[in-house]
């Protein structure tokens, strides 16, 4: 690991600029590219004139204008870091520009900023650093502003250390060494390290790791190498089929497939990680595979910011020159292990692709959106929490015991009866349940036939199981149109219509819009209630009554009041008119033709009861 | 916690007191269990329904579905910012409508199929016209309902001029859409509302909360009429049963539950045959005895109500089931997913 500490100068270029401008996003309090990095990009790329935003010309003249920038990043409030890192790529350039001339530094201002960040301090400022940490931010970003080079980087640097103080040493020096998001992660994971109880696959993830803790152990674990191939070496991979073999001779596992199962969800938690691969899966072959270093495991309860990613996007173009400059300073300054970044490469690669998995793959360490939110995970909106719970505790509780009296004064039924009663409607239904019998008429979706919903809209043809529901109840009759047609004209038969009939204007009256409702409930008062009305419906002078009040009530009538008489009326229908619907012949005959015309369809499943 | 004062701990003795006595009017009541009724019954197949089409088309994780009442056509929205109205017979798609807000969460289609609805994180509901087609020829947005304090989780309509909806902020609300006005509003559990379900006749509906409970109410009334227990985490959704005296729910707790209205318990208790999921999102068929609740680990789950046995799982997803929903006519169903995919069961 102790390399890793060098080659943290190496991609200190990149580091400083994708700190700083994730700092914004992180901070969320300026999200402005008013971040010096930008143009700190502008300028290494030295020809990009458009991404030049103001302070721009102050970066141009470097050593002198320090100061130029920090007061629009202390507007952040808090965000000392913002100076300290402006400060830090600016004035450690001069302290570059003594120091390491080497490489690419030509380019004005541009060359001096990545030359600065690249020759960042050697490992004994970063030991000064780390004592350095005792002093507190504010001194050191108010020194920041003014003083010399050397200081400036450590204050920078301190800026790290700082939350690394939160993770375990080894893993910070990988976090340093791990260029683009590692330093934005270490500031998310600082905010969101307190999180990490309620994480929601905490478990999971601590059992995996004990796993991949035993895989990794030196002479019991898979067997890591490093492969040679024609012209280069792979490092520190492992084969699948190795991988296989070692959870089949180490776990309690049945067979190939759920050993291959077993390591697939290892993988796609981002554990193992396929060396050349988006698609996080464990292949039984000789693919190789690396292990994923602790610090990018998702029990660290990464949330990544869709800015982290863009920001990688965006610098993808630029990001290989900016590798080339930071390398070959490093090479400058010290001599650093290709196989080494490579490893760290595809791990952080490897970070996305579970977090950011490309379509089809699957998303192990996404949670339920809803969930994020009500955890407090977005700023804005409150979920539950904001709403007011308790005004006064009292009267809360006043009312739950209210309600409590209610439920006990409510007479409930016996679960026998319930049972029962679940069971009977299950006998009726079960002919119409497709999942248990198969339809009279061919399912569309299967048959590629349509006369399902054709043959609803002709009442020629009526399935003789859609007749017999109409005796199920009144409901059931007067949902099917051709029920209520059939319904319709045996009252007319009986001279009972008017009781349908008030009852289905009522409801239409219901279902308009408030301007045409009072005109309707005058015309059915009119039509079936009023004294001299054509055809009077047979209510209970109670109802009129109740009817008659709410139609002349001083505010106007509303779209209820006709309900006590229409509930009255459906209840004289469904006790007397229905019943004697289902036993007349017209309902018989009907139930009898259509079942003529059915032709029997063979119960394909069997398992009517 | 503050200091108690009596009065207010009188009050808590007696909601104690209460609830004890109602665990002791259910026992009472529960003088058999559903199962041991069911024991005679023959039992019922395996699920039969297998995947037979893929609606493709969105981009995104969709997390919703809900289908119309012709049992064709279903609607379903996405966190690509895109409500899809398919024809699930030719698994066409009929309408697209594009969102001002991706981050829609619940979706429901009138049963008349002349409206949909949807909402989400933009704490609004936002109703369209599916027959009316604006200038740039996409359906016409009729409604857009604010007013909220918290994310849409759930809306249904009662017809094609009122809607229900429960939101984040744990309201329920009640909107005249012809007025575009919003009728009622009140608080209705102690935490997000996740679910909503209609009874049959329309008179009443169920909704499902983060707070572990699942209450009935009357269209017409604010106060609910019964509260039902059970689960240990969020209910996340709940669904009427056919005869409208119960309803099943399903929870996180990796349990699905159905309850009894008028004996005022739980009478059934479902679980998956291993513990490695979460239901999102729960559905009865016709005759009330199969039961099927789409899982966080892909899977829908089904279950035979009555004997209380698990009858298989449809397998298809690669991720999160967020939604399921069956068809009117009880024929197919159909469910989405994070995999981006809207499949169909039949």
């Amino acid at each position: 690991m102790n390399s890793e500490a060098d080659k943290t100068q190496a991609t200190n270029a990149t580091l400083a600029m994708s700190n700083a401008e994730k700092h914004p996003a992180v901070e969320s309090t300026s999200s402005l590219p008013t971040s010096p990095p930008a143009t700190a990009t502008a300028a290494t790329e030295s020809c990009a004139p458009a991404a030049i935003s103001p302070p721009a010309p102050a970066q141009a003249t470097t050593q002198t204008s320090v100061p130029t920038p920090a007061p629009e990043a202390l507007a952040n409030g808090n965000s000392n870091s913002n100076i300290q890192e402006v400060v830090a790529t600016t004035s450690s350039g001069s302290a570059a520009a003594t120091t390491a001339e080497g490489g690419a530094t030509v380019n004005g201002a541009g060359g001096v900023v990545t030359s600065a960040a690249a020759a960042t301090p050697p490992p004994s400022a970063k030991t000064v650093n780390v004592r350095d940490t005792t002093t507190s931010a504010g001194v050191s970003s108010s020194s920041a502003s003014k003083s010399s080079g050397l200081l400036t980087v450590n204050s920078n640097h301190h800026h790290h250390h700082h939350h690394q103080q939160s993770s375990s040493s080894s893993t910070s020096s990988q976090q340093q060494a791990t260029p683009s998001t590692v330093v934005m992660q270490s500031s998310s994971q600082h905010q969101r390290s307190n999180k990490n109880e309620d994480a929601p696959n905490i478990l999971v993830y601590k059992k995996m790791e004990t796993i991949i803790e035993k895989m990794q152990a030196e002479s019991t674990g898979v067997a890591v190498r490093t492969v040679k191939a024609f012209m280069s070496k792979v490092p520190s991979v492992f084969t699948g089929a190795d991988l296989v073999a070692w959870i089949l001779k180490n776990f309690d596992v049945e067979d190939v497939t759920e050993a291959l199962h077993f390591a697939h969800l290892l993988s796609s938690h981002g554990y193992i990680f396929p060396i050349d691969d988006h698609a996080l899966t464990v292949r039984n072959d000789g693919t190789f595979y690396r292990f994923q270093t602790p610090y990018f495991w998702p029990s660290n309860c990464w949330e990544p910011e869709n800015t982290d990613y863009a920001l990688q996007k965006m610098f993808s173009r630029k990001w290989e020159f900016i590798f080339m400059q930071a390398e070959s300073q490093s090479k400058v300054a010290k001599k650093r292990d290709k196989l080494e970044r490579k490893v760290l490469d595809s791990q952080e690669r490897a970070f996305w692709d579970v977090h950011r998995p490309m379509p089809g793959c699957v998303n192990t360490t996404e949670i339920d959106i809803k969930k994020a939110y009500r955890r407090g995970g977005s700023s804005h909106g409150t979920g539950s929490s904001g709403a007011s719970v308790a005004k006064n505790p009292i009267e809360q509780l006043s009312r739950i015991i209210a309600l409590r009296k209610q439920k006990l004064e409510r007479r409930t039924i016996k679960v026998s009866k319930a049972a029962e009663a679940l069971v009977a409607y299950y006998d009726q239904y079960n002919e119409f349940d497709y999942f248990i019998t198969s339809p009279e008429l061919p399912n569309p979706w299967q048959t590629d036939s349509t006369e399902m919903w054709d043959t609803e809209k002709n009442s020629k043809e009526v399935p003789v199981r859609r007749v017999k529901r109409w005796a199920f109840s009144l409901r059931e009759l007067l949902n099917d149109a051709i029920g209520r047609d059939q319904f319709t004209k045996f009252l007319e038969k009986e001279y009972s219509g008017e009781n349908l009939k008030f009852w289905e204007s009522v409801q239409e009256m219901k279902a308009l819009p408030q301007s045409e409702i009072k005109e309707a409930i005058h015309k059915i008062w009119q039509e079936f209630l009023a004294p001299d009305a054509p055809c009077p419906v047979n209510v209970d002078s109670k109802s009129v009554e109740l009817a008659r009040e709410a139609v002349n009530s001083p505010n106007g009538p509303n779209r209820w009041c006709f309900d006590v008489a229409a509930s009255h009326v459906y209840h004289l229908m469904k006790s007397d008119s229905y019943s004697r619907y289902l036993r007349s012949d017209m309902y018989k005959d009907y139930l009898n033709c259509s079942r003529k015309k059915i032709k029997s369809i063979p119960n394909l499943f069997g398992v009517k009861r | 916690m503050p200091k108690i004062d009596p009065e207010t701990q009188a009050l808590y003795d007696e909601i104690n007191g209460m609830i004890e006595k109602f665990k002791e009017d259910q026992k009472a009541k529960a003088d058999c269990t559903l199962a041991d009724k069911c024991g005679d019954m023959s039992d019922v197949t395996k699920i039969r329904f297998s995947s037979k089409k893929i609606l493709k088309g969105h981009i995104n994780k969709v997390n919703s579905v809900h289908f119309a009442g012709d049992s064709r056509h279903c609607v379903t929205g996405s966190l690509d910012g895109k409500l899809i109205i398919w024809d699930t017979w030719t698994a066409n798609k009929v309408q697209i409508i594009p969102l001002r807000s991706a981050w829609v969460m619940t979706v429901a289609f009138s049963p008349s199929g002349n409206f949909v609805a949807c909402g989400g994180m933009d704490n609004a509901c936002t109703v369209y016209d599916v027959n009316n087609r604006d200038a740039s020829g996409v359906a016409k947005m009729v409604r857009e309902l604010v007013g909220y304090e918290g994310f849409l989780s759930s809306c249904r309509f009662l017809d094609d001029s009122h809607l229900i909806t429960g939101s984040g902020d744990m309201k329920i609300c009640h909107w005249d859409l012809e007025k575009g006005v919003k009728t009622m509003d009140f608080n209705g559990h102690a935490g997000d509302i996740a679910g909503l379900s209609l009874s049959p006749d329309m008179q009443t509906y169920i909704t499902g909360s983060v707070d572990k409970t699942a209450k009935l109410w009357d269209v017409r009334e604010q106060g609910h009429k019964q509260m039902f227990f059970g689960h240990d985490m969020d209910v996340s959704s709940v669904c009427y049963h056919p005869n409208g005296y119960g309803f099943a729910s399903c929870s996180e707790d990796q349990t699905a539950r159905l309850y009894d209205l008028r004996s005022d318990q739980q009478i059934g208790l479902y679980a998956p045959p291993q513990k490695n999921t979460g239901f999102t999102s729960c559905a009865l068929s016709t005759s009330g005895r199969y039961l099927m609740c789409g899982g966080i680990e892909g899977m829908v789950h089904s279950w035979d109500t009555m004997k209380q046995k698990h009858t298989g799982t449809l397998s298809g997803h690669e991720n999160r089931i967020t939604c399921i929903s069956l068809c009117p006519n009880g024929m197919c169903l159909a469910s989405t997913s994070w995999d981006q995919q809207v499949r169909l069961w039949l």
